[in-house]
């Protein structure tokens, strides 16, 4: 390590291991997804239908991205409160110390870094949010994604039981509710893809801004899982 | 409005979405009783009408034989055990018995249209002409007081005891002075009240009396909304579709005559034995929906394939009805069958958001502000292109002005 810089951990094995499950999953369901909303290439295979299964491997793809997601969710959502690492929701809190740094965030990006006056070794508020927003979305794919899903389950019937159809109306229904039809709830699951990849776009960005601009290698958190700092006495 | 988001709401039960083919002998037998109660109860009023329907039935070219092949299909569409095909028989010529008020709301008749027309009547046709039609402002004969007056008679006579079908929307707009009917100059919306007020149940018809249907299409200029939005503390039930199937309207006559008692309805109010299935599910074509088969324009050779209509913008996925079992016409063919793709026509908002033949992705959907009119995907090109625009700007001024934190530190 380079001398007068310190190690910081950021991520956990177990946090990398979640982050790069929901990068193959997100892309995944991104590109099979593209294609179930509207079949963009032709299946030009010289077999019968009953041999290939072009749309039905796009939807088993795409489902199971989405299970993988499913489960990342929750683990998300229980780390948020019970990490022993960091716990993410402390930074949600809108007290004054939370509400300063968010705001410092913004200024240090909007002033191409000549200003920086929070502490960057921790994951600040504005991180938080940022993640939070993206989690809320994926939320919000899981429940349209599975309203969608159990319009095929219309027997009541499962393979598991009927336990699994009864518990997804009981948890998505509200979203035909919400966005008024079926067809409403596939415009906002389409749409929200949208800004899942827009985040994503920003996302990549600012991880490769903060890299070149802080010095810290913030690039490697997620992949080694530390970043470095200056040891200076200023801060 | 706020109502019919609570029953929706309510509605919206997990019970609601499961279709229970069968519910277990001892249910069935008790219905058995109660039907066969019901029904020698019928026996004993006097018919409506002077018809013998064995008489029509044969001068239509139908013998026993038919008849009971189409009992037998009729109890499995209502989803009954075979040992009710009898029953259902019975019922069939006891629906002179029946006594129907139709009216007539914002709407083009088509479903006026799906009850009479056919060329060589089938037996569901058949049937629906020989049920007590007491009032039809379209197909009466009677205009002005003299209808009025027989409004009012049927009304009176069968009070509490009349179905009370209702094809078209209800007018909200302007209050309700988009639709007037009779000499009075009243509403829609007040006719309905009044009309439904003694009525035994209400049967919604067709998708404009079920959620307004296209006359509620965007912007929906008259205001106009569904018979289930307008009433409430009767049984209502929908059959919607564009027009309704006839069937279906037979269907629910059927139970209504065999049990007394309305069929078991989904979270939109319709009958389960009819909406309970996807189309999709039940569709002739989906092998080649799973296989990626599509037809990519009209009379391409994957239409001529009878490949899958799905991006010409068949919405079958996405619509509950069961047009792909029975179809129309005596099972003649369907949408899908003649190689168009289905409008989700039985589906809330279907004019807006199913019938535009095109896939979900390229559908024209609203800005928030009500305005342009884009696609989902140009929208959300839009938003990445306007990320990208940001990202671009904010790099290139971070590559001119922007100062690394170790700069000047470190020198």
């Amino acid at each position: 390590m380079k001398p007068g810089y310190k190690q910081i951990t950021r991520m956990t094995p177990a946090m990398r291991t979640v982050h790069w499950i929901n990068v193959v999953s997100v892309l995944a369901a991104v590109i099979t997804g593209l294609y179930i909303a509207h079949p963009y290439y032709q299946s030009l295979i010289a077999d019968p239908a009953l041999d290939k299964y072009v749309m039905a491997w796009n939807r088993w793809i795409h489902l199971i991205g989405a299970i993988m997601i499913d489960v990342t969710s929750i683990i998300v959502v229980y780390l948020y409160f019970f990490s022993r690492f960091d716990k993410p929701y402390k930074k949600l809190i809108p007290n004054r110390a939370n509400v300063q740094e968010f705001f410092e965030v913004i200024y240090n990006l909007v002033t191409l870094n000549r200003r920086k006056m929070f502490d960057s070794t921790h994951s600040d508020s504005f991180n938080v949010v940022y993640f939070t927003i993206m989690h809320l979305m994926l939320l919000f794919m899981l429940f349209t994604g599975l309203q969608l899903y159990v319009q095929g389950l219309a027997s009541g019937q499962s393979s598991i039981g009927a336990w699994w159809p009864w518990l997804l109306h009981l948890s998505t229904d509200w979203t035909l509710w919400v966005f008024g039809s079926k067809m409403g709830v596939r415009i906002a699951h389409h749409m929200t893809m949208w800004w899942i990849i827009a985040w994503v776009m920003f996302h990549v960005y600012y991880q490769v801004w903060r890299t070149i601009f802080w010095q810290e290698g913030d690039i490697a958190i997620a992949f080694g899982g530390s970043k470095f700092k200056k040891e200076t006495k200023s801060e | 409005m706020a109502e019919r988001r609570e029953a929706f709401k309510m509605l919206f039960s997990a019970n609601s979405a499961k279709v229970e083919t069968n519910k277990g002998d001892a249910y069935y037998d008790k219905l058995f009783k109660q039907c066969r109660a019901r029904l020698d109860e019928l026996k004993a009023t006097q018919p409506l009408q002077a018809i013998d329907f064995q008489e029509i039935l044969s001068d239509e070219g139908y013998d026993r034989r038919e008849f009971m092949k189409w009992a037998s299909a009729a109890t499995a569409m209502l989803m009954l055990p075979p040992m009710f095909t009898p029953l259902v028989a019975e019922a069939a010529e006891l629906m002179t018995r029946v006594p129907v008020i139709w009216l007539e709301l914002q709407d083009c008749a088509g479903n006026s249209e799906a009850l009479l027309r056919s060329d060589g009547p089938k037996i569901d046709e058949i049937l629906l002409d020989i049920i007590s039609l007491e009032f039809h402002e379209t197909l009466m004969m009677a205009a002005g007081h003299q209808a009025e007056a027989q409004l009012h008679d049927a009304m009176e006579t069968f009070k509490g005891k009349y179905l009370l079908f209702v094809e078209g929307s209800i007018p909200m707009g302007m209050e309700g002075q988009y639709g007037t009917v009779g000499a009075s100059g009243e509403t829609f919306h007040e006719h309905l009240l009044r009309v439904a007020a003694d009525a035994a149940a209400i049967v919604a018809v067709g998708s404009c009396a079920t959620y307004g249907g296209v006359p509620a299409a965007a912007p929906n200029p008259t205001g106009a909304v569904g018979v289930m939005d307008v009433i409430s503390g009767k049984p209502i039930i929908n059959i919607p579709a564009c027009p309704a199937n006839p069937a279906n309207m037979v269907g629910v006559i059927l139970h209504f005559v065999l049990t007394g008692q309305i069929p078991e309805l989904d979270s939109l109010l319709r009958p389960k034995f009819a909406f309970g299935y996807r189309i999709h599910d039940n569709c002739e074509r989906r092998a080649h929906f799973d296989a990626g088969e599509y037809v990519e324009e009209w009379g391409d050779e994957g239409a001529k394939n009878n490949f899958c209509l799905y991006k010409v913008g068949c919405k079958g996925p996405m619509t509950f009805n069961n047009c792909s079992i029975i179809r129309y016409n005596d099972a003649v063919n369907w949408p899908i069958g003649v190689g168009r793709g289905c409008i989700g026509c039985s589906e809330p908002d279907f004019w807006d958001k199913y019938a535009y033949e095109r896939p979900m992705a390229d559908a024209n959907i609203k800005a928030p502000t009500g305005g342009v009119e884009k696609t989902v995907d140009e929208f959300g090109l839009g938003v990445l292109t306007a990320t990208a625009i940001g990202i671009g700007i904010h790099a290139a001024a971070s590559a001119v002005a922007g100062k690394k934190s170790d700069e000047g530190e470190a020198q």
